[in-house]
């Protein structure tokens, strides 16, 4: 016990944790470094690039570690790269770091709902933008327990720097023990300051974790429940999902009643052959010319023909799989097509005069420019973001507004669709009904020319449809924009749209005016939908 | 860092290499200079005879006060270990025997503590300049260094106390038996020709374990996991002085072997300046008096003679 505590307060060992830290903290850095480069080279729409980076993590996640260490000291010198046996050291572990790091930001980055990127997208963001705003805040925070794992294991990898003579703990342990014959003190000495060291990484974790989490409550609170933590028999989650439920939707329902509506909106039914004759003397605010679009064999859209004039509300209607929203993700350009042109105010998304493809980047610019709004039926708010931020944080990235001026444009919409006193929550802590009007406002914040609806209430549970459509029915009076939804809620079309289109099987079957439509189908497959649908 | 001696250092270096390393060495010099961590501080050695040694220095002129690095693989007790009291230093014959050479020559040594099997390829690689560390000079390892001779080998074999399984020496004996070894160690393939003569006696050939230092072998034989040990007799008896109620030198053996200096191969002025200072050092009876030092018996001194590849 004596020699034990001897060799655990030696200044030799302890100097050679010194050397341990470094080689880990040079490991790690570097394997960060060139991790990011990997994970970006992997997800990159290039080929060749993540074709390069696969081929590297097969070659250094597939041979040892301890052979890397070897070849960065022994043979690099042979093409004239001698390196201090540190920085080989350092090297090794890095690059043998690097493809693991690489498939935790890989793996953490392709785990946000890609609903999210589409969202961001559809808001007129860049590539490097989504990145920056909405994938990597959260893909950090969900990648850090792998990140600690990675951590703990390259504080041991480090351990085989001892092979190329660097004086970490390791070693200056064996060649204690070889001097000394106290073969079993100095190693438990040696186990026990790597414990404490591994057991450092935990708590850095713990705490950088504690630090990210989008809940993390007040610090008297936090202090209360570490407390409650320490002590042994109390399950710590228990209040906590107490808590939430407290907290939750579910009183919400009735708490947060819309505002009462605007005098124009609240009058009668308007005349709808006047407002035909108007709409007929708008421009085109959406032109959809031949649109031919298939997934491999299967043809999804075939020869779609589609005007929608500036003002005028559009529903889809039609059998699922009939490509509705489709059209609607080929409108704002979220998807290619193969044939076939669609112009939104009179531009070609995605293209420029020549016809040829625009850069992602470019794309987006012109998304936000034309001004085309999309409403998912995932909603896909951004998850780390509060309901004022999801409306505000686009304003100010995509439009360039400031801060000022983006919150109190959140504000105003958060009030419109009746959620002002949320505007604090998380999408997680909001209904689906909410979270829907939040998207909603999200997306005719910047002032969109057309919105796009993907079936905006398919995913609501039958008793948060209405105060969705409430707001989508004022939106199309109040504001005059076009809109394009597509919908099963029969009623809801027939109040709102000025025309019904119905598709199946990727075609336009029939189309017409909205009541006409539904009281008189021409098509005998428009008919069979609608007795189904009516008879639901 | 190592000394390039003018013989091998070549400008073939590109200067974006160049770039790198001093990138990543300035990144390094910053550890070494947050730690005090420097290892080996050179050991006192007395003097060989003065005048011969000031011949030497002007002779070989390059030397004179540079810092080379000695390549050991510091788990042999009595040639080279840390020093228990002081860790940062290196203790032992070869430690001794080194710097007296070097300050024969009027250049300092440090140290590289590596496996005993990548001492030679830590020299090929120029992250040592020579190599003092009870390494036997074989016409198989000269492939890769020079060597220059000191010690005559004698082998002791250590075995549990009581030398249960009846060892003998490097012989039939061994059949069936566990040794354990070095990875690299001569007495390897010396063993493992043991293979055929215990076959045709109708017995199991001898089976090796490989660890990378004799602390390793030696705990080996402690839990039980192997026989024998056969090593440097110095080693042995130290082994024996560690453990006296648990093992036991059961013979010492002789080998056609002599212990020597590896110098790179394509340094010949190094070579024979290296050679030259332990000549002098024979000549002024010091080496005698390390060995005494350290307890290796005085029939083991060797006149110094080359080993090279064929």
């Amino acid at each position: 016990m004596d020699l034990f505590l001897h060799y655990l307060s030696m200044p030799y060992l302890l100097d050679g944790v010194g050397y341990t830290l470094l080689i880990t903290v040079l490991g790690l850095a570097g394997g960060l470094v060139m991790g990011v480069v990997l994970a970006a080279m992997q997800l990159s729409r290039f080929r060749a690039l993540s074709v390069v980076a696969r081929g590297y993590s097969i070659i250094f996640r597939g041979t040892p570690l301890i052979l890397q260490m070897v070849f960065c000291y022994n043979a690099l010198p042979l093409i004239g790269i001698k390196l201090s046996a540190i920085a080989a050291a350092g090297l090794a572990l890095a690059l043998n770091e690097a493809p693991f790091i690489a498939e935790i930001l890989r793996s953490n980055v392709l785990g946000v709902e890609r609903g999210q990127v589409s969202a961001g997208q559809a808001l007129g963001m860049t590539p490097a933008a989504i990145m920056r705003r909405v994938i990597a805040p959260q893909a950090i925070r969900s990648m850090v327990p792998a990140l600690g794992n990675e951590a703990v294991s390259a504080l041991k990898n480090s351990s085989l720097a001892s092979v190329v003579a660097v004086q970490e703990l390791t070693l200056r342990s064996t060649q204690l023990a070889s001097a000394t014959f106290d073969f079993f003190s100095v190693f438990f000495a040696s186990g026990l300051i790597y414990l404490v060291l591994t057991g450092a990484i935990a708590v850095i974790q713990i705490v950088v974790e504690t630090l990210l989490d989008l809940d993390r409550p007040p610090p008297r609170e936090q202090f209360r429940r570490a407390l409650r933590v320490l002590r042994p028999g109390r399950p710590a989650s228990a209040p906590d999902a107490a808590d939430k439920t407290a907290d939750g939707p579910l009183e919400e329902i009735s708490a947060d009643p819309l505002p009462p509506a605007s005098p124009k909106s609240a009058l009668a039914r308007p005349d709808r052959d006047a407002r035909a004759r108007r709409l007929a003397g708008n421009n085109v605010a959406v032109e959809v010319k031949e649109l031919r679009k298939s997934y491999g064999r299967q043809t999804v859209l075939d020869g779609i023909e589609l005007d929608v004039r500036a003002g005028e509300v559009v529903a889809l209607l039609g059998p699922s799989g009939s490509g509705k929203s489709t059209l609607l993700r080929c409108i704002n350009r979220l998807e290619g097509w193969e044939d076939g042109t669609i112009r939104v105010g009179g531009r070609f998304l995605g293209n420029d005069e020549g016809g040829r493809a625009l850069s992602p980047r470019a794309t987006a610019q012109m998304r936000a420019s034309v001004g085309v709004g999309m409403v998912f039926q995932q909603f896909n708010l951004f998850g780390h973001l509060t309901a004022r931020e999801n409306i505000a944080g686009p304003l100010r990235w995509v439009q360039g507004l400031s801060r000022l001026d983006a919150d109190r444009r959140a504000q105003e919409l958060l009030e419109r669709v009746g959620l002002a006193h949320r505007a604090d929550a998380l999408p997680r802590h909001l209904s689906g009904g909410q979270q829907q009007r939040v998207a909603i406002a999200r997306a005719v914040a910047p002032g969109p020319s057309v919105l796009l609806l993907d079936e905006p209430t398919s995913a609501l549970d039958p008793e948060l449809v209405g105060e969705v459509l409430e707001v989508i029915r004022r939106l199309a009076i109040e504001d005059g924009l076009a809109m394009v939804i597509s919908t099963h809620q029969l009623r809801f079309a027939g109040e709102v749209a000025d025309r019904i289109v119905f598709l199946a099987g990727g075609s336009i079957v029939e189309e017409g005016p909205a009541e006409r439509m539904l009281t008189q189908p021409r098509h005998p497959l428009t008919a069979r939908f609608l007795s189904t649908m009516t008879a639901e | 860092m190592a000394l390039k001696l003018d013989t091998y250092s070549g400008g073939r270096r590109s200067s974006a290499a160049a770039h790198i390393r001093s990138a990543l060495l300035g990144a390094l010099g910053l550890a070494v200079a947050a730690g005090g961590m420097t290892a080996g501080l050179p050991q006192k050695a007395e003097a060989a005879a003065p005048e011969a040694c000031a011949a030497l220095q002007a002779k070989y002129p390059a030397l004179k006060g540079k810092t080379l690095v000695n390549a050991i693989n510091p788990h042999t007790p009595g040639y080279e270990t840390i020093d228990p009291k002081d860790p940062t230093n290196y203790i032992g014959f070869d430690i001794d025997l080194g710097e007296a050479i070097g300050e024969c020559l009027g250049f300092k040594l440090t140290y590289k503590p590596v496996t005993f099997a990548s001492l030679l390829t830590t020299l090929q690689a120029g992250q040592a300049d020579i190599v003092i560390s009870d390494i036997y000079a074989t016409k198989d390892r000269a492939k890769a260094a020079d060597f220059i001779t000191y010690l005559k080998v004698f082998d002791g074999v250590l075995v549990a106390k009581g030398n249960p399984k009846g060892i003998s020496g490097i012989n039939s004996s061994l059949c069936g038996t566990v040794a354990a070894e070095n990875t690299g160690y001569v007495e390897v393939p010396l063993i493992q020709a043991l293979e055929a003569e215990c076959k045709a006696a109708g017995k199991p050939a001898p089976e090796i374990q490989l660890y990378d230092n004799n602390a390793n072998c030696i705990q080996a034989i402690l839990a039980g996991r192997a026989d024998t040990y056969i090593n440097d007799v110095n080693t042995v008896d130290g082994a024996v002085k560690a453990y006296p109620d648990k093992l036991e030198k059961a013979t010492a053996v002789t080998l056609p072997y002599s212990v020597g200096i590896a110098v790179p191969r394509n340094n010949l002025a190094f070579r024979d300046a290296v050679m030259a200072a332990l000549v002098e050092i024979q000549k002024s009876g010091l080496q005698a008096e390390l060995m005494k030092k350290w307890n290796l018996p005085a029939e083991q001194l060797e006149t110094p003679k080359l080993v090279l590849a064929d």
